[in-house]
């Protein structure tokens, strides 16, 4: 008869599938190299097991992971003198519109600041969007996107982490942590209106 | 201000979807809205897109690691 221990023990195989992309993309913003932020995630999973028994449901589970992850990144980061500072973002980062302005009519035009290149109705996205196609198309806008925009869209759009869970993370002010993902979602939205617009 | 215009609107986006406009702002958003399909369009083509993010599949796990986990959890036994 299985111990209750083992019988409540959460489906790691499948939990190490639905997080690796995840994981991996978010170690590596501390580390230097693909092969360095593999082996933290395998770190953070041997952590994990070895500490479910501590794991006291203060938060969710992946918030759990997701902060042993981040503390051996941090880590191995310092280690190898590779330290991002995540939460340097805002007053200083340039002006990124989340649409390109010229979309926008300008001063001298009837409607100043409305639409001149209106968004066109996305038919059916849910259909459109799903195939095989559109979705490498997302992959690699989201690969494309700046590392802190990359890595917060990560944590609150893939994961489904909360603002507050995502600041905690990443040492980030709320302001910045809003900024970040706004800019990622518009990034990721013209490029996905591209994508459709151009099938 | 007494409205916003469509550039203005498309940055409120995100604190709209997060729910964490204040109040006057909130309005201002949802009185343009009402006028503005254009702009329904957009906040449709965001959510289209984060539901999109969301349901990427996911990434190959790698064999060692899938190895490691499972001696792992071997040993708990």
């Amino acid at each position: 008869m299985p111990s209750a221990s083992s019988t409540t023990l959460p489906d790691f195989e499948r939990l190490v599938e639905q997080h690796y992309g995840s994981m991996k993309r978010l170690a590596r913003t501390f580390v230097a190299s693909d092969a360095v932020a593999e082996e933290v995630v395998q770190d953070t999973w041997l952590a994990v097991v070895k500490g479910i028994d501590g794991f006291e449901g203060r938060s969710s589970l992946t918030t759990w992971v997701f902060s042993i992850l981040t503390n051996k990144a941090k880590t191995r980061g310092v280690r190898e003198r590779r330290t991002i500072p995540l939460s340097c973002v805002g007053a200083s980062e340039p002006d990124e519109p989340a649409v390109d302005p010229d979309r926008f009519q300008c001063d001298d035009d009837a409607w100043p600041g409305h639409w001149a290149t209106p968004p066109r109705p996305w038919q059916r996205p849910e259909r459109r969007l799903l195939s095989l196609e559109a979705r490498d198309h997302l992959k690699a806008a989201l690969d494309d996107l700046p590392e802190r925009q990359r890595v917060v869209v990560t944590l609150r759009d893939v994961e489904g982490l909360d603002a507050d869970e995502v600041c905690d993370l990443l040492g980030l002010s709320p302001e910045n942590q809003r900024v970040l993902l706004h800019r990622g979602r518009a990034r990721l939205r013209a490029a996905l209106e591209s994508y459709v617009e151009g099938v | 201000m007494d409205e916003i215009n469509c550039k203005q609107l498309v940055e409120l986006v995100t604190p709209y979807l997060e729910d964490s406009l204040d109040e006057p702002t909130l309005d201002l958003v949802e009185e343009h809205l009402v006028m503005c399909d254009w702009c329904v369009d957009y906040v449709e083509q965001i959510r289209a897109t984060i539901g999109a993010v969301a349901g990427l599949p996911w990434e190959p796990v790698p064999e060692r690691l899938r190895v490691a986990v499972a001696a792992a959890l071997e040993e708990r036994r």
